[in-house]
């Protein structure tokens, strides 16, 4: 594990669907806000 | 995008690709083997730091609620006991330790 509490989150800009739109996102973008990361397998299974 | 129109429709939140799994790689969630992330789970702050994080086997789901109680206690900067709930009482702030 590289994460640790306390320590920053790793940054990262993904390309996604924001509303009805692709866009992308960063981490940065939430600067100031909770942020909610989570992670999930396989599309289409209960999250 | 189909499946967002079709069955997610109104998706409150960025749902990201990450196709090169690089992102689930630096996260630790990665299972090489399988070419697919776990169930992880990070709550970072305003600051940008990780305050917390639940990472579970692919067999088994989340708990909205449990996310939503840290994230409630976290954003409260107070001492907050095992099991607290918004609304409940906190503990009081520790004795500055003085060394003796």
């Amino acid at each position: 594990m590289t994460v640790q509490v306390n320590s920053p989150a790793p940054a990262f800009e993904l390309s996604g669907v924001v509303g009805k739109k692709f866009q992308k996102v960063k981490l940065s973008d939430y600067k100031g806000k909770w942020v909610v990361l989570f992670f999930y397998p396989l599309d289409f299974t209960p999250i | 995008m189909a499946w967002v129109n079709q069955e997610l429709r109104e998706l409150t939140y960025p749902l990201l690709a990450d196709f090169t799994k690089q992102v689930s790689k630096e996260y630790g969630v990665l299972l090489e083997r399988l070419g697919a992330a776990l169930r992880g789970t990070f709550l970072i702050g305003p600051d940008g730091l990780v305050r917390a994080y639940m990472v579970q086997d692919l067999t088994v789901g989340r708990s909205v609620d449990e996310i939503l109680r840290l994230v409630s206690a976290l954003a409260t900067g107070k001492l907050c006991p095992a099991g607290w709930r918004p609304g409940e009482p906190f503990l009081p702030p520790l004795p500055k330790n003085t060394g003796e």
